[in-house]
């Protein structure tokens, strides 16, 4: 069986949802948007997916455009919950889950997606956080991905602006600044997969073609490898499917340089499952 | 509230009612039902210092900060989304110090719009501390709850001079109906001191009603007919948005200020009408997004 790296990245991605869980991601995310739809295929279909711009909830869309506010992404869904709706049930709780990006991110799992250089007067005027600045403190749990980390820019000792709350701030921590969510769960990147123990991002399990010392290159911040480095899980046939089912257009493949897409593995030792 | 007066005006007649140095809410979010047939006019006539604000927008801002039309930004993302990228216009703006941008974040422009709905000064948010948004609005305050003791920051009310929505189709009285994803079109018609609407289709009221009034006619001041009237963005039912179009503009834009010029000419200022824009566009290319009803395959063709 063999598998791209933007596969085997969208599925990483899948694997945060946990079953029954209420699932949002932002606009300009198609890894997280078919990430969610893989989760509710195979191993989360009681899931609740709120499908980005559109706020559809649990739809089917028969292919992922590559816009997020598209009536295609709304195909099957019985209900769509109104903009209002959306952000009332994030910031008071309702919401477990969230994916979010950055063109920085650092080890708090700080994200910034407003402007590298100074704020004021910006060298790059990124497109701006949505809604992250408020939903970041309230809903319970964040994936945080990037398909850059080996750019050596994105995951960085401190972000030039932050957008979005991590686990710790220059304010403080979520505790001190009142915050109801727990903060970064997960960081993906297309070099590995992090965990958070004591809000401080951690390598946690590592692609099979890349070596510790290449992520430690890569990365800004005191890199910090469990002492159980394991490589990442192979994908499933059944999330393949999925994926490759609901994402024809390929819109996944638009968050990764050319060098990264041509990245293909061979999967030997399949699992039944994700677990 | 005039219910049942005529609001149909000239396309000309209803953007004359935004001044100079306006706080604009544009309606509509990312590459859906953005007011662009509004937005060109603003362009035509030379429209100055506007202060725009809105959620997630595209080539609606990008366009105007193009124009020179623009002095605030305050929205909570402006771009192309990972499909086109960054707004060009609006970056370079941004980095040349030319626009003032204030981000913002969709919750609490919600939560500032609420505000102005309820006649009230402020609404608190739980988020923005620690985020440096904050730093971007000096006019946010920390306030301390009386009943609970938490710390949460009070945003100011936002009442926008204008709002500016499209709307696939109205009546007379500016009774409008929408599709969802309304975005924040329905909070920015009852915060702002006027509403301008447009409609690609002029209906009955009795065809508003059983489709379902989104935004009632009291609230509207002027609607006007424009056929395709948030092109190149979408207006479902009606059409898909034109990803080859918004791409010409960001490779256009992209170039440079003459890049975006060049736009401008061919497509607003040399235009002279909406009437001239949908000729420069096409007719057939219009039609042609209308396919998304087909088949699927119809759907995705459009987009591959």
């Amino acid at each position: 069986m063999s598998v791209t790296l933007d596969e085997w990245f969208v599925v990483l991605l899948a694997r945060t949802i946990r079953p029954s869980e209420t699932v949002f991601h932002g606009f300009g995310s198609p890894c997280a948007q078919v990430a969610m739809h893989v989760a509710r295929g195979t191993h989360a279909p009681d899931m609740v997916l709120v499908e980005g711009a559109t706020y559809a909830v649990n739809p089917e869309p028969l292919f992922i455009p590559p816009t997020g506010n598209d009536a295609s992404l709304t195909r099957g869904a019985a209900y769509t919950m109104r903009f209002e709706e959306f952000f009332d049930a994030a910031v008071r709780g309702d919401v477990d889950r969230m994916f979010l990006s950055g063109g920085q991110i650092d080890g708090f799992g700080n994200t910034n997606v407003t402007a590298i250089g100074p704020a004021g007067r910006p060298k790059v005027k990124l497109g701006g956080g949505g809604g992250g600045c408020n939903l970041a403190a309230t809903i319970r749990h964040l994936t945080l991905w990037t398909t850059r980390h080996r750019s050596g820019r994105t995951l960085v000792e401190t972000c030039d602006f932050i957008t979005d709350m991590g686990h710790v701030t220059p304010l403080g921590t979520r505790a001190e600044l009142g915050y109801t969510g727990g903060g970064p769960e997960w960081l993906i990147t297309e070099l590995g997969v992090f965990d958070f123990p004591a809000g401080r991002a951690r390598l946690r399990q590592i692609f099979p073609d890349v070596s510790p010392a290449e992520v430690r290159l890569a990365t800004g911040f005191d890199l910090e490898v469990a002492g159980d480095l394991r490589p990442v899980m192979p994908p499933s046939s059944a999330e393949l499917a999925v994926l490759r089912a609901v994402d024809p257009l390929e819109v996944r493949r638009s968050e990764f340089s050319s060098s990264e897409l041509s990245r293909a593995f061979t999967a030997s030792a399949e699992p039944d499952c994700a677990c | 509230m005039q219910p049942r007066r005529d609001k149909r005006a000239a396309l000309a007649d209803a953007v004359a009612l935004v001044a100079d140095g306006a706080v604009v809410a544009l309606g509509g979010g990312l590459s859906a039902r953005l007011p662009m047939a509004m937005v060109r006019e603003l362009i035509r006539q030379g429209r100055r210092g506007l202060h725009l604000v809105g959620s997630a927008h595209s080539i609606d801002v990008d366009l105007l900060v193009a124009a020179g039309a623009v002095r605030r930004c305050e929205e909570s993302y402006v771009g192309f989304e990972q499909d086109l990228g960054l707004a060009p216009a609006y970056r370079r703006a941004a980095e040349e110090g030319s626009i003032e941008v204030a981000e913002s974040c969709c919750a609490t422009i919600l939560a500032q719009l609420r505000a102005a709905e309820m006649g009230l000064p402020f609404l608190p948010v739980r988020g923005v501390r620690g985020s440096d948004i904050g730093r971007l609005h000096p006019e946010y305050a920390e306030i301390t709850c009386p009943f609970t003791g938490e710390t949460l920051v009070a945003v100011p009310a936002l009442r926008p001079d204008v709002a500016l929505l499209h709307a696939p189709a109205g009546d007379r009285y500016g009774n409008l109906h929408l599709d969802q994803p309304y975005v924040l079109d329905e909070r920015f018609a009852s915060a702002a001191r006027t509403v301008i609407a447009t409609v690609d289709e002029l209906t009955s009221s009795d065809e508003v009603a059983a489709a379902g009034v989104t935004i009632p006619g009291h609230l509207v001041a002027a609607v006007t007919e424009v056929p395709y009237g948030a092109h190149p963005s979408s207006c479902y039912p009606r059409y898909a948005y034109d990803r080859g179009h918004l791409r010409e503009y960001v490779t256009a834009a992209q170039a440079g200020p003459d890049g975006a010029a060049k736009y401008l000419a061919a497509y607003v200022h040399g235009t002279g009408s909406e009437a001239g824009y949908r000729a420069a566009v096409g007719a057939d290319r219009l039609s042609a997004l209308g396919a998304w009803r087909e088949s699927t395959a119809a759907w995705k063709g459009l987009f591959a």
